[in-house]
């Protein structure tokens, strides 16, 4: 056993730690763009084409892709930095999307989407969840018509976020009607500003904006679609593999801001607290040792599958405890908002406290993922 | 980074396995019944698997492993609820090893690794809130002997220990002392636990011993507690995840089998949930253990992570413990059933070496909180 990076990975976690402080400012706004819920402004898109130029955002990529060739653990390294400085641990497209048209794409999708992908020059937006198909995904109803020289998309999605900013959408449709379901299921590139779509605004409690996506006769081109016809939802699910990382970074650093507001405010000398957030720590801890078995098992082309969903699981409800802990902490003051003068650190803990919730939910449910650690972890028996 | 085990530790887990299932199945029951709990027939058995020197250098007749190996081998003794002082002469023996004079080092670790001696630490004082003290505290150092008067409870296995690791407070600062258990003026008393590990009670009266007697050196003792405490904590850590490691395989297996409503209760999401939780609180509690271990093995400054590991494994103790008797339902509460003796024994060892909140203290105070 060993729970150090390589002297390699440590030197070049260093580096990435380097450019990220090099770019403070730039990674500071980019930060404050996200957290304001309206998702990637014009220091996002700086700061992601900047590490893209190093081939950071994809670094396992193959490099006329734009990659460096490099195994997951420097992945999981660039991932965790990302986090902790912007609060953005990666792109849709480098984590889901590009894997994908990696292993299934055609060359002409290939040429067009991937080097874009790793230079952080466009965005995805996914396209899988609808009204009817929340967890029960292969659900979705949204459909697609071959018109010979043309598909043609007819339905609405929603709660996918993105969308407002991202060039394209990555469309889970449904293109014949089977039983199972989810062998009617192909996946679309769609460029988001083909005539028909209407995109509309859905506010989270988090203050999060997301939207509802509708497609009235929206024609697109036959090489829309990605692999093969009616394979879509294997592909959803695979891409569900490679995008199993989740990081603590950005925990732990709330953690440390809350860790010293206690202190400076001698908060400290309360047991209770000192508890939690030792309970807290330990908590952190755990996640973080998960997520390196992740990056691990995905460094020697293991699939995680329940240690994944454990994680998932683990490091959205530690993050909703550690907000809940930190409210608890500041009483009758953490109802207070950003703007008023008696707010505790500026209110930010308050918005984040409602934004968390929305981490517990994306991405797979933690009920969900409790199922997948039951049956696929321990083998009990599907109902 | 590395999960993998060396395949050493995969040799010494396999057949660990298999000798804990042929000699240690079962072993609980009779023991808890016996008066001395513990068997020097295995004892013998294990020291010639090399189990007793697996943290020892080879001069003592040790295989020189490190702290990730002794945590994999009690994490398997936890698993089929070893019986007996296993981590706890280890330990005696670490610190030994670790300040004992040469001469000392030569007369117990060869002893110990053989299987010939079991050494039990009694560091604790009793509380005067809890019960009333009937013998005073007392050292004196006279001419080149110690005359020691005091009590000191949990003991683990006083009563068939050889010799004692005896903590106490002279004018010349804190000591640890090498007690021969045989020698005249100590009363042990076995007390019964809910967890069947044999805690003592430990009355030493004007009981003397010789200067010689001193582990390292004179104002050292609080030190080598401290030690103690953590390779203790940090032992039984691995022993409570073996532990729940094998309430979440009994549970699963069992509610793969169990049928109520004409289907299996593990098909029921209220069943899985809880199972997945339960794992995820085990495998939280063996990074931890895991990662601790390492940080020792590589001298590694290990305190908090000690402390995470144990005040994990603590709580967790509890709840899988608990978890897994509620999903046997009524088999869970029968004596019948395996469940109930890991039940109790997850209480004995969620309160030794320290309990969550213990250890939290400790986690907070390493995070530069002031109480």
């Amino acid at each position: 056993m060993d729970f150090s990076f390589s002297p390699q990975e440590e030197q070049f976690r260093q580096r990435v730690i380097d450019f990220f402080q090099a770019n403070i400012e730039l990674g500071n706004g980019a930060k404050k763009e996200w957290s304001s819920g309206m998702g990637y402004g014009p220091n996002c898109w700086e700061i992601l084409s900047k590490i893209g130029e190093k081939g950071w955002l994809c670094p396992t990529w193959p490099k006329q892709y734009g990659g460096q060739e490099l195994s997951y653990m420097y992945r999981y390294i660039v991932m965790e930095q990302m986090h902790f400085f912007l609060n953005i641990y990666s792109t849709v497209g480098a984590g889901m999307a590009g894997p994908v048209i990696l292993s299934h794409g055609s060359q002409e999708q290939k040429d067009r989407f991937l080097l874009p992908i790793a230079n952080g020059e466009i965005e995805f937006a996914l396209g899988y969840s609808e009204s009817q198909a929340g967890s029960d995904l292969a659900a979705l109803a949204i459909k697609v018509d071959d018109k010979e020289d043309h598909f043609l998309i007819n339905g609405s999605k929603l709660f996918n976020t993105r969308a407002h900013y991202a060039q394209y959408h990555w469309l889970g449709a449904r293109t014949a009607m089977t039983k199972p379901k989810f062998k009617g299921i192909s996946l679309f590139i769609v460029d988001l500003k083909t005539p028909g779509i209407t995109i509309s605004p859905i506010w989270t409690v988090g203050g999060t904006r997301t939207n509802e996506i509708f497609y009235d006769n929206v024609k697109v081109p036959k090489d829309a679609i990605v692999g093969e016809m009616n394979r879509g939802f294997y592909y959803i699910l695979e891409a569900l593999d490679y995008e199993r990382i989740s990081t603590v970074g950005g925990l732990k650093r709330d953690f440390d801001e809350l860790l010293e507001y206690v202190k400076k405010t001698g908060k400290d000398k309360n047991a209770l607290i000192r508890q939690k957030l030792a309970c807290l720590a330990t908590e952190i801890e755990s996640a973080r040792l998960f997520a390196l078995r992740v990056a691990w098992m995905l460094n020697r082309d293991q699939i995680p599958n329940y240690e994944a969903a454990m994680l998932k699981m683990l490091v959205s409800e530690i993050e909703q405890k550690m907000l809940n802990t930190s409210m608890q902490i500041f009483g009758a003051y953490c109802q207070l908002q950003k703007g008023s003068k008696w707010s505790q650190l500026e209110g930010s803990f308050e918005r984040s406290y409602r934004d968390s919730l929305e981490n517990m939910i994306t991405r797979g449910t933690s009920e969900i993922m409790r199922n997948v650690i039951a049956q696929r972890g321990l083998g009990l028996p599907r109902g | 980074m590395d999960f993998d085990l060396t395949e050493l530790q995969i040799l010494l887990l396999n057949s660990a396995e298999k000798f804990l299932e042929k000699e240690v199945k079962n072993l609980i029951r009779e023991i808890e019944k016996s008066d001395s709990g513990y068997s020097p027939e295995l004892w013998r058995k294990m020291a010639e698997l090399g189990w007793l020197g697996i943290v020892f250098p080879e001069k003592y007749g040790g295989i020189e492993g490190d702290f990730t190996d002794l945590v994999l081998l009690v994490e398997e003794m936890g698993k089929a609820l070893f019986p007996g002082p296993f981590a706890a002469t280890l330990i005696s023996g670490l610190a030994i090893l670790e300040y004992g004079k040469e001469i000392q080092k030569d007369q117990f670790l060869p002893d110990l690794i053989a299987g010939n001696s079991l050494i039990a630490s009694a560091l604790l004082l009793p509380d005067p809130a809890m019960g009333a003290i009937t013998m005073d505290e007392k050292i004196v150092i006279k001419d080149d002997h110690f005359i020691i008067s005091g009590t000191r409870l949990f003991v683990p296995f006083a009563h068939v220990a050889d010799w004692l690791l005896y903590s106490a407070d002279t004018d010349q600062g804190p000591v640890i002392l090498l007690i021969d258990n045989k020698t005249p003026g100590i009363t042990t008393t076995c007390m019964d636990s809910i967890g069947a590990n044999k805690p003592c009670e430990i009355i030493l009266e004007d009981v003397v011993v010789p200067i010689s007697s001193l582990l390292g050196e004179m104002g050292q003792g609080t030190r080598i507690v401290n030690k103690l405490q953590s390779w203790g904590a940090l032992t039984e850590s691995a022993y409570i995840t073996g532990m729940l490691e094998q309430v979440v395989k009994m549970t699963v297996e069992y509610a793969k089998e169990r049928e109520q409503f004409e289907k299996k209760i593990g098909t029921f999401q209220a069943i899985q949930h809880k199972c997945s939780d339960m794992i995820t609180d085990v495998d939280q509690s063996k990074l931890l253990t895991y990662e601790a271990a390492w940080k020792l093995s590589h001298k590694m400054p290990a305190t908090i992570d000690i402390s995470m590991a144990k005040s994990w494994a603590s709580d967790a103790s509890r709840r899988v413990s608990f978890m897994g008797v509620m999903l046997h339902g009524g088999n869970g509460v029968s004596e019948e059933y395996d469940m109930q003796l890991y039940f109790r024994r997850a209480k004995s060892s969620e309160v030794t070496f320290g309990d969550g909140d213990f250890h939290r203290e400790i986690i907070a105070q390493e995070l530069g909180l002031q109480g």
